[in-house]
């Protein structure tokens, strides 16, 4: 039984890693950019559905859309005015500059909103579903649920879209994209603001049971990564598959080993993984 | 190579000439103002004001100022011509190698009659290791044990160590359900692996082994952990009638949201930092009421002093910030003794001595005083239990303010 439980914890912990990892594998995905600031999205959606349930008592998973907006917004003028730049610049330039936004995004928050934790209370909070001898956390399975639904929302607008169908047009050849007349710097702006808009929204729906302070981003930017070079890096489909694989290592390990060992595990499992397996479990097919 | 040295030299000799021609021309200046005013006392504050432990560096530091301003308004330290206290603060982030860094800085920079801080004990411990070299005492409220157990001879913590806290823990517990006529049998204990935690879960465990208690459920967890509920799931099947844990704010939050959603009501008995701040309550509603929690001092046994903390900060004074104001007025008093603001001065006011009166009011005991190896020998434990938005204590008895509610 306590089996199944961890393993249903996992699940519901890993789709919520999966959304919030999504965004890093597109971002990657259609621009080549290694984008180190993503987990500050996640900090800037904790915030921004924060301040909604503090001043406009808004619970944390309706605010969720208005995360999304706002990290959309900022990640817009980030591409058009930073990313840009660096597009066809060395590696290095372009690592340097997004970890000069990771430094700025935390320094900033830290500036305005102060480093002290900030919680919200919500009703189903202390809240569980029964399933026979199974407990399903109420908070867990709506970040669940509102992960599970933005990830079939962005499935069907890359699959179905006009956007979308561009959108893997120019990650799979810019230049002749172009020549099909697709605006590609439009399409590289809609990438970034999309993928930290998912990130942000990820933080949205985890605030109820994550307290929100300026450097809550350097909890998940490990497990970020791992996700997405779990699944294959660039890969939507293997950020929900590292995602979920990530979440039940993490649960099935506490069942035999101490919970401080969790990470140890997950790490000795990515390493075999991509020993066997290095472009990682579904290949790095955009 | 030797070019570039004596071009280094050139430049700092000009430098120095420059800065001495300045001092000159400014001396009459400097002595007319030192004529008006002594010499500030340098003492450096250095607590967790970023990351995880940023909260409680918050609170430390208000209780800090509170008292500095008290003194400061009211004409500085007599005994040094009136004396200003200058409060240096540095952030020592929550990482110890950091605090450890920033220390250094500090003192380097700047003479130091004495360093308050760091709230969590791994941070304390990197700290003393500089001030211990410097010959600069470090007054504590931190709990570990191994902050006075290393022979140290510049440290004083001013509250018991954390295996009499962790003791206490389970002592005061035991002793309450027996007068509420329930008897504990099998315990839980889980705790963050820093040296606070892992400190006060040695006492805890000592406490349990000697009055015949099982503990079930061993388990230590990550600083800054996300997810408890792998603990929960142990706990709710260990069997355990009661649970011991020890833990910063975030963790203690998530630690009691997920024993409500698994519908676990047994007790939980907090051990100090992250359940007895305001934010606890904030956090969790009606969900605190009546959890208890281990302390060290409690704002209800000194309201006439602790009501200045929530006039000028509108919350209750949380016993770090308390405890901090009283390593400053054992400073401040061990300065006056001493008539000097040298560092090695005040060290030697301070070891061996008893201290009372001011602030000091406030800790369990009524004086502080402490041992050789800079241990304050007076400090209690206590245990209190949130009522509402305020925590009371409830244990041990000759103090208590309230009788405590225990529900098994």
């Amino acid at each position: 039984m306590s089996f199944l439980q961890a393993i249903l914890d996992g699940l519901l912990i890993g789709g919520v890693y999966a959304v919030i990892s999504i965004g890093l594998t597109l971002v990657y995905g259609v621009m080549g950019i290694v984008n180190f600031a993503q987990a500050e999205f996640l900090t800037i959606g904790m915030f921004v559905a924060w301040f909604a349930w503090a001043f406009l008592g808004l619970d944390p998973v309706l605010a969720a859309p208005l995360s999304f907006a706002v990290a959309f917004a900022i990640g817009w003028v980030v591409q058009g005015q930073l990313i840009a730049r660096v597009l066809s610049a060395p590696s290095v330039a372009q690592i340097f500059l997004t970890v000069g936004v990771l430094i700025v995004i935390e320094n900033g928050s830290l500036l305005l909103f102060g480093s002290q934790f900030r919680s919200v209370t919500t009703s189903y909070q202390t809240m569980s579903l029964s399933l026979g001898a199974l407990f399903v956390s109420v908070p867990y399975l709506i970040a669940f649920s509102m992960s599970l639904a933005c990830g079939i929302a962005l499935w069907w607008f890359m699959r179905a879209s006009w956007f979308g169908r561009a959108m893997r047009a120019t990650a799979q050849n810019p230049s002749a994209a172009r020549l099909m007349g697709i605006d590609t710097e439009l399409m590289y702006k809609i990438a970034f603001a999309l993928g930290v808009g998912l990130t942000a929204f990820g933080g949205a729906v985890i605030l109820p049971y994550v307290t929100v302070f300026p450097g809550v981003g350097g909890q998940f930017v490990v497990l970020m990564f791992t996700v997405v070079v779990l699944g294959g890096l660039g890969s939507v489909a293997g950020a929900v598959v590292g995602g979920l694989a990530v979440g039940v290592i993490q649960a099935l390990s506490s069942l035999f080993f101490p919970i401080q060992l969790q990470n140890l595990v997950l790490f000795i499992v990515f390493i075999l993984v991509l020993a066997v397996r290095p472009q990682g479990l579904i290949g790095a097919s955009r | 190579m030797s070019n570039n040295k004596s071009l280094g030299l050139a430049h700092l000799n000009r430098r120095a000439m420059l800065s001495g021609t300045a001092a000159a021309l400014a001396a009459p200046y400097i002595v007319a103002s030192a004529r008006a005013e002594a010499p500030p006392v340098n003492v450096g504050v250095i607590l967790p004001l970023s990351g995880p432990n940023a909260q409680f560096g918050i609170n430390s530091r208000n209780g800090i100022e509170l008292i500095a301003d008290e003194i400061n308004t009211a004409g500085g330290i007599a005994e040094l011509g009136g004396a200003k206290i200058n409060l240096v603060m540095a952030d020592a982030t929550s990482t110890p190698t950091t605090a450890g860094t920033v220390a250094q800085r500090l003192i380097t920079q700047q003479d130091m009659t004495a360093v308050l801080g760091a709230f969590a004990s791994s941070l304390t411990i990197a700290i003393s290791e500089v001030t211990e070299r410097r010959d600069i005492p470090l007054l504590t409220m931190s709990f570990a044990d191994q902050i006075t157990g290393r022979g140290f001879k510049n440290i004083f913590q001013v509250v018991a160590k954390a295996s009499v806290i962790g003791k206490a823990q389970f002592e005061y517990t035991a002793a309450i359900a027996q007068a509420a006529g329930a008897k504990i049998e099998k315990i839980a204990i889980m705790y963050e692996d820093t040296a606070y935690g892992t400190a006060q879960a040695n006492g805890l465990r000592a406490g349990a082994k000697a009055a015949n208690v099982e503990v079930v459920m061993d388990d230590a967890y990550p600083l800054g952990i996300t997810d408890t509920t792998p603990l929960i799931n142990k706990l709710r099947g260990s069997g355990a009638q009661a649970v011991f844990p020890v833990s910063y704010l975030n963790d203690s939050l998530l630690i009691i949201r997920t024993m409500r959603q698994q519908k676990l009501t047994i007790p939980a008995i907090g051990g100090a930092a992250g359940y007895v701040i305001p934010d606890f309550e904030k956090g969790l509603g009606e969900f605190a009421e009546n959890v208890l929690s281990i302390d060290t001092s409690n704002y209800d046994l000194a309201p006439e002093l602790t009501e200045r903390f929530r006039k000028r900060f509108g919350y209750f004074m949380v016993h770090e910030a308390l405890e901090h104001a009283v390593c400053l007025e054992v400073l401040v008093q061990a300065i006056k003794k001493a008539k000097s603001a040298k560092a090695e001065a005040v060290t030697a006011a301070l070891r061996g001595a008893k201290f009372t009166g001011g602030w000091i009011n406030g800790m369990t005991g009524g004086a502080v005083a402490f041992d050789q190896t800079g241990l304050n020998v007076l400090s209690v434990p206590l245990m209190v239990q949130w009522r509402g938005k305020d925590i009371v204590t409830v244990w041990p008895k000759d103090i208590a303010k309230s009788a405590p509610v225990w529900r098994s």
